[in-house]
């Protein structure tokens, strides 16, 4: 067989079986639900949430919107100010024994509970609130992930650098920054994921009723549960697009890591 | 060994190196040593564990700096032949940058240098010829095995063409069959180059079949206690020499030497 023959076979072995778990899962579902009589505002069938999205499609269309682009502009400014933090971080020790505990005692906390602080604060008419939350939870991954990227060398290398006599400068651009990528990236998936679960998450807490969240809130409140599920399906979309983005953006960002996964599956 | 520091190719004098100096765990890592290496000549370090010949590698490369002594290193101050990149450098792990391919981890060096990349290229080239890895240019590091990943330190070390090469067990983390390879290899490479050779093993074998001297050393404090000098010829037949009398007689003396090394200071009274 040839390669991408071979190629196209590890693909599918790897969808297929996915695939056909959900689709076991929404039928076992489905036969259920109608089988045990269960009433609609208790669990809905994956049918009738089906016939929820495409009745409203252009509303959620719209909603899957607006929360999505809070979480992208929540998780870029994040991404920014996180990677701006940890250069400072890793070029002065004194910042960096500052933000440290700070940012592992902020870390541990909810951020998305300060979600009514905030709207108290920038007012709940705007998305800033939201934004700001997103924002905070999306730098903590990816600052400490940078940081430690940049900071964690390989003591060979450093040797290595020392004895080419390179400059402080050349060793940030040939040693640590591509060092700190992949650390960087993984801190951006996982923020990525957050930013997504904060954006939806946040809404519940108050604020403008024009996203996912507050949506599927305000539709399970008038038992209208397969509206809410509904809402519920668009959003784990959303999060499975961020998570797509974030992939798309390691395989691009680090080739050798790609060629090295690629042979690993072969 | 020559008498005339400004014909050596490494002179230490009198070198010391203390860590933590003055505190309850004051280390003295090398005390007092001098040896003096020739040009084109190939000089184990060999001793005990924590006996000093990677430090003392280390001092000559001026990565670590000596309490006390002076060091030369192609006749100028170690730091000075650091800056002229007067030596190369290759350790126990290859230690490539993953995230390049085997050409550019080769490159790195003259990159620092400011060569252009098409004279970069064929540098490159020309060294994996010479490492007999010429179709591995374009691999990323993880796709080769420990041996040839070693082979493309050796050839980054030799890029930039310095006249000195310091190895710290650059063989440690290979198996035995291919240990004795990357020895009769690295033989080709200083015949086929002339460079004089800094090596630290840990194997007395591989210290008398590369070497032309064996420096032994002690623990407790680091100091140099015999220098052997090994004459085992071109060794073009690394069997034929692996198996010859004076090969056997070599390191016999080399684990003599170790073994009064050991007891000569191993008795020691710690009277601090």
């Amino acid at each position: 067989m040839n390669s991408f023959g071979r190629a196209l076979q590890h693909r599918s072995a790897q969808i297929v079986p996915p695939l056909a778990w959900g689709a076991l899962f929404l039928f076992a579902w489905e036969r259920f639900v109608i089988w045990r009589e269960i009433k609609p505002f208790l669990l809905p069938a994956p049918s009738a949430i089906w016939q929820q999205l495409k009745l409203n499609k252009s509303g959620i269309w719209q909603t899957a919107i607006n929360t999505g682009t809070n979480a992208v502009i929540g998780l870029i400014a994040g991404v920014l100010v996180g990677l701006v933090i940890a250069f400072v971080a890793q070029r002065y020790e004194t910042v960096r024994a500052l933000i440290a505990p700070i940012g592992a005692a902020l870390n541990t906390m909810p951020i998305v509970a300060l979600g009514p602080v905030f709207y108290n604060l920038f007012g709940s008419t705007s998305d800033t609130a939201r934004r700001v939350v997103i924002g905070l939870v999306a730098f903590f991954p990816v600052f400490v992930n940078t940081l430690r990227g940049l900071t964690q060398v390989d003591p060979i290398h450093s040797e290595l650098m020392r004895s080419y006599a390179a400059s402080e400068s050349a060793f940030l651009r040939l040693v640590r920054l591509p060092n700190a990528l992949g650390f960087t990236i993984t801190g951006i998936r996982i923020a990525a994921s957050l930013s997504v679960i904060a954006a939806v998450v946040v809404e519940y807490f108050g604020g403008l009723q024009n996203g996912l969240g507050s949506r599927a809130a305000s539709a399970m409140k008038l038992s209208a549960t397969a509206k809410g599920w509904a809402y519920v399906a668009a959003a784990c979309a959303l999060g499975l697009c961020f998570y797509l983005f974030a992939v798309v953006l390691e395989r691009v960002a680090m080739p050798w890591q790609a060629r090295r996964r690629a042979s690993e599956r072969a | 060994m020559s008498s005339s520091p400004s014909a050596a190719a490494v002179d230490v004098r009198g070198v010391s190196k203390i860590f933590n100096p003055g505190k309850a765990n004051q280390v003295d890592a090398l005390l007092d040593v001098s040896m003096t290496v020739t040009p084109g000549s190939f000089v184990s370090l060999i001793g005990p564990s924590g006996c000093g010949k990677s430090t003392l590698l280390r001092l000559i490369g001026d990565l670590t700096s000596s309490t006390s002594g002076t060091l030369t290193v192609n006749g100028k101050d170690a730091a000075h032949a650091r800056k002229d990149q007067d030596y190369g450098m290759a350790f126990q792990q290859a230690g490539l940058f993953e995230w390049r391919k085997v050409h550019r981890n080769i490159e790195l060096p003259l990159e620092l240098r400011g060569w252009d990349k098409a004279k970069r290229r064929a540098r490159s080239t020309e060294l994996l010829q010479l490492v007999q890895l010429p179709t591995f240019g374009d691999h990323y590091p993880w796709e080769l095995s420990g041996g040839m990943q070693q082979r493309v330190a050796i050839a980054r070390a030799l890029a930039i063409d310095p006249p000195l090469l310091l190895m710290d067990e650059p063989f440690g983390a290979l198996d035995e069959m291919t240990r004795e390879h990357m020895q009769a290899e690295l033989l080709r490479i200083c015949a086929q180059t002339g460079k004089t050779v800094i090596f630290v093993t840990h194997s007395i074998p591989e210290a008398v079949f590369l070497s032309n001297q064996v420096v032994v050393m002690s623990a407790r404090p680091g100091r140099i206690t015999h220098v052997i000098d090994v004459d085992l010829g071109d060794r073009i037949n690394p069997d034929e020499v692996r198996e010859s009398a004076e090969f056997f007689k070599k390191i016999t003396e080399v684990r003599e030497a170790l073994r009064g090394a050991e007891g000569g200071h191993g008795v020691r009274v710690d009277d601090r």
